[in-house]
């Protein structure tokens, strides 16, 4: 009986023992020892589902052939990436998505009647000339897919530019490899309209709602401020840049406007139309070439904003936007600098 | 409306232990007390191999003049060996090790104050808290009696650091919910020293129960008043609690006392009434054992120099092989290389964490510029640029954009979606910087 409580007894250590037993090694690691769920995946594949209805909205109205720009687009960017940091001897991140989201940008940057060829080269100058050459991820000075944008423009200027956007419902779903100058039905985009000062034959709600002629994924304001809100509301932006780039073409435009219309149209029409919307969410708030702090994100805002309304009304071009966050882009280190903030218990400008 | 900071994270609270009563755990056979449990200098062993100790007897003391406490006795027993090994911090000290005979006898040498509260002078009050050996218990481990005096004169009011924002740790919110008038009394003997008439209590709202106990026990004084502060981390930051509460900010490279105010944890203040009541001396605390690898997750009152793994296994063992042992909390805590060490006057828990807790990409760890640790440090730095230069080397530029300020709560390194390792790289260039300034210093006075 004894011997019996006994050897229980001794079970029963034993099998703490055993459970104790530690492993041969622990981690050693700095603290914190718990991590957010964050990772630089889950917040690119943010962007890529916030991308994503105005992306289908393109297909809806420019046909199947916006769809395949943007699988060679997306195709294009993770492969290059992949082979650039093969060759560079660098760990290959495709799974960090942020090549897709540029490949997804830079489609929806494209006129739909582009050649098939044309978004594998932009791929190109994005990941491997803008992005990797300047060492990857969160080290490029300019945003991959727009300076991928503007030398597609430079260099094929007449497949790009604005006299080349299809009209709305003429969907192309051929998938030729280039577009017969013949089968593309173009319109003169609003932005073209304002530049000359008269009113734009769209109506305002076919403005918010995407029903007009342009690149293929930024046409509807309405479904890419609502992929924008997403973002903020999901903490992957914050809503400094949007409301102050937009902020700013509302208020320059209203009270500068032009043409023989009401200002108040004449500033609705400004913001509605070209690349403004997919410019302030998506490609002004990209993390590596926008500034980090609060003040300077607003800073950086209004700086495209009036860069954007001063191409839009004394350029060249009928559209800013592209090259006002390029500008920007390049002053990005700049504004971190000088907008450092008032440290906790210290004085102004970060001292 | 709680009363908050700007800035800070939101942080999985992981208080699993919160209806856990403290129990108390009976001492191991043997316990390795160190002599370095504090700030300042080691107090020296004053026991030999062989000498039979109890419980409170004094077996380390530091010289009058220094900073330091004395360290006691956890356990009755015998010395049986005085060796050096290393504590958690990473330090190689001396420990005591004691035998325990289990006959929890208690020294005969220590004595309630004969005193009453009312005629206690503020300097008895001090040596009595030098002699009960008692400091900081939320962390830092600063002797509570050198905090009290570099205090004197210089503050209005006394704040009790109640926040408890780590994640895991229930210890304040179960010794509030179980002994809170030893904490408000240690609070009033607090007061009293200081001779001052205003103390504020900061809690985080995430423990309704412990304010309404706080609320109803402090309802008729006109000195001592509750503050809800928002559950958030770094909340228990000494500087975030006294710009919640008082709306002052401590400047850089300043400490609480000069913008008035003096900040203590309440097991200090439990302690601190106990030496005063009973002339007890520090030799235990209350632990949270903690985390996914442990079976039966408990707060225990444990005594200081017992093993991580005694604990451990008090609390039912492993349930999964174990990444991490982690002493403190999971913010701001230190991962143990052996389960061996012993408690002590600062630990306020024990985890066990595995693989889950870690960081949940394989991708190499790269900055990508989103701002998070700007939007979210508490001292309002930019966290990656200091990482930034303190990876390129450039000291300077690593103190210029204030490295120096930096509280390494960990915010940062918790929410950089690219998983670099912030706050560390940021110690680093803390730690190059102090040692560039010493050799400066050094320099000048050669000169």
């Amino acid at each position: 009986m004894d011997n019996n409580v006994k050897n229980k007894a001794s079970a029963s250590q034993a099998e703490t023992k055993k459970k104790i037993e530690m492993p041969g090694f622990l981690t050693v690691a700095p603290s914190p020892h718990i991590k957010s769920h964050e990772t630089t995946s889950t917040v690119m594949l943010e962007v890529i589902i916030a991308l994503i209805p105005a992306f289908i909205w393109g297909v809806y109205i420019f046909g199947w052939r916006a769809l395949a720009l943007g699988i060679l687009s997306v195709g294009a960017c993770v492969i290059f990436e992949a082979l650039t940091q093969k060759i560079l001897h660098r760990p290959i991140t495709v799974k960090d998505f942020s090549a897709a989201v540029t490949g997804l940008l830079l489609a929806m940057n494209l006129p739909v009647s582009v050649p098939l060829w044309m978004p594998v080269i932009g791929a190109f100058i994005a990941i491997v000339v803008v992005k990797q050459l300047f060492g990857g991820i969160g080290k490029n000075f300019l945003n991959p897919a727009l300076a991928a944008r503007v030398f597609l423009f430079s260099a094929w200027a007449s497949n790009m530019s604005a006299t080349s956007y299809t009209a709305p419902g003429n969907r192309i779903n051929s998938l030729a490899w280039e577009m017969a100058e013949a089968d593309i039905v173009s319109s003169a985009t609003p932005l073209a309209a304002l530049k000359s000062g008269v009113l734009p034959q769209v109506g305002i709600t076919d403005m918010v709602i995407g029903n007009i002629g342009g690149c293929i994924g930024e046409v509807s304001a309405v479904l890419l401020a609502l992929g924008g809100l997403y973002l903020i509301i999901r903490h992957i932006i914050t809503w400094h840049i949007p409301v102050a780039y937009i902020g700013t073409v509302a208020l320059l435009t209203l009270v500068f406007a032009r043409g023989d219309m009401s200002s108040l149209s004449f500033m609705l029409y400004e913001v509605f139309a070209g690349g403004l919307m997919i410019g302030a969410f998506f490609m002004a708030t990209d993390y590596s070439t926008s500034p980090v702090t609060p003040r300077g994100r607003l800073l950086f805002g209004v700086g495209c904003g009036v860069i954007t309304v001063m191409i839009r009304y004394f350029g060249s071009y009928p559209e800013g936007v592209s090259f006002a966050i390029l500008i920007m882009n390049m002053l990005v280190w700049y504004i971190d600098k000088a907008t450092m903030p008032r440290r906790f218990g210290g004085k102004a400008n970060g001292k | 409306m709680a009363y908050t900071f700007r800035g800070g994270i939101h942080v999985e609270e992981y208080k699993n232990t919160s209806h856990r009563r403290i129990e108390p755990m009976a001492a191991p056979k043997t316990v390795a007390i160190p002599m370095v449990q504090h700030i300042g200098a080691p107090a020296t062993p004053c026991v030999k191999k062989g000498d039979r100790v109890t419980i409170g007897q004094k077996i380390g003391d530091v010289p009058e003049s220094a900073l330091g406490c004395p360290v006691h006795s956890s356990v009755s027993g015998t010395v049986i060996d005085i060796v050096k090994k290393l504590i958690p911090s990473g330090a190689s000290v001396e420990h005591v090790v004691i035998e325990n005979d289990k006959l929890n006898e208690l020294c005969r040498d220590n004595k309630p104050t004969e005193k009453k509260l009312t005629d206690i002078t503020t300097a008895e009050i001090v040596s009595l808290i030098r002699n009960a050996g008692i400091s900081g218990m939320g962390g830092a481990a600063f002797p509570t009696y050198a905090k009290l005096k570099s205090a004197l004169g210089r503050v209005d009011k006394l704040i009790i650091n109640c926040a408890e924002c780590e994640p895991f740790i229930t210890v304040n919110h179960r010794l509030l919910l179980e002994q809170p008038t030893t904490v408000i009394n240690g609070i009033k003997i607090l007061l009293k020293a200081l001779g001052i008439g205003e103390a504020y209590i900061g809690i985080e709202d995430n423990k309704p129960d412990a304010i309404k106990i706080l609320e109803k026990l402090t309802a008729g004084s006109k000195m001592i008043s509750v503050k809800v502060v928002k559950t958030k981390y770094p909340q228990g930051d000494e500087r975030q609690l006294i710009y919640a509460l008082t709306g002052r900010e401590v400047p850089n490279g300043k400490l609480p006392a000069d913008v008035g105010c003096v900040i203590f944890n309440p097991e200090t203040c439990s302690a601190i009434y106990k030496a005063f009541a009973f002339g007890t001396p520090l030799t235990s605390r209350i632990v949270t054992v903690d985390g996914d690898c442990v079976k039966r997750p408990k707060n225990l009152l444990v005594p200081i120099g017992t093993s991580f793994s005694d604990l451990i296994e008090f609390c039912g063992g492993l349930v999964k092989e174990p990444k991490k042992i982690v002493s403190g909390g999971p913010m701001m805590g230190a991962a143990q290389w052996d389960p061996e060490m012993p408690i002590t006057k600062s630990t306020s828990a024990i985890l066990v964490l595995s693989e889950k807790f870690g960081r949940k990409s394989t991708l190499p760890s790269v900055c990508i510029h989103c701002g998070r640790c700007i939007n979210h440090c508490p001292m309002h730095l930019m966290p990656m640029y200091i990482a930034q230069f303190s990876m390129q080397n450039d000291i300077e530029n690593a103190e210029k954009y204030g490295a120096m300020s930096c509280v390494e709560c960990g915010s940062c390194s918790y929410n950089c979606p690219g998983g670099v390792e912030i706050v560390q790289h940021i110690r680093v260039a803390k730690a190059a910087i102090r040692t560039e300034k010493s050799r400066l210093a050094a320099l000048n006075s050669q000169k």
